[in-house]
């Protein structure tokens, strides 16, 4: 196998797995949430960058 | 496979709300490296950004460094997303379709019911992180 792409696996997973374990450790903006609520959240988080970035643009 | 993850993805693999199959497609796709990758564009990294604290977005951008590289939202033909406009999709959605459609990517893994409910109307596949998972 590739040595390059072996090492670019195990860096993924090294950070995939970082980023696990800080999120584990404060709290989640989503708690309490359905995943039709996180969802519904992310959908205007994703309208608000959209309008934020035509408006930069403009 | 080329596919592109859309935001709710990484946000329930991360852990930031729980769904057990987007994290399970993200560690199958790290050990299928390179024979399946991804792609991302600056809006789903941003909307990403948006849920991280600096010490972990620092993380998710040399995670998403070591499979691929961010695509500048500059770069998607301004015709592409104003086809989906047209359709009906929200303008920012229209943007995230008008991508997976430019990078060629086989398919849009997502858990919004708005682009999976819309699979017929597009030129690729919109899966689930459950449905995808089947395949790989």
């Amino acid at each position: 196998m590739n040595n390059s792409i072996e090492i670019r696996r195990q860096e993924a997973k090294k950070h995939f797995n970082r980023i696990r374990e800080l999120v584990s450790q404060r709290p989640s903006p989503f708690e309490g949430m359905t995943e039709e609520q996180v969802i519904e959240q992310l959908r205007k988080t994703r309208k608000e960058l959209w309008e934020k970035k035509l408006v930069a643009r403009s | 496979m080329l596919l592109v993850l859309d935001t709710n993805e990484y946000i329930f693999a991360f852990g930031l709300a729980k769904k057990q199959s987007c994290r399970e497609v993200i560690s199958l796709l790290e050990d299928k490296f390179p024979s399946h990758n991804i792609r991302i564009s600056r809006l789903i990294v941003e909307e990403v950004r948006n849920n991280l604290s600096p010490e972990e977005f620092k993380e998710f951008i040399l995670f998403i460094n070591s499979l691929t590289k961010i695509d500048e939202d500059i770069l998607v033909p301004f015709e592409l997303a104003a086809k989906y406009e047209f359709q009906g999709f929200q303008p920012e959605d229209a943007f995230i379709a008008a991508y997976v459609e430019f990078v060629g990517a086989d398919a849009l893994v997502t858990e919004n019911r708005h682009f999976l409910s819309r699979e017929k109307e597009l030129p690729f596949r919109v899966v689930t992180a459950s449905e995808i998972l089947a395949e790989l």
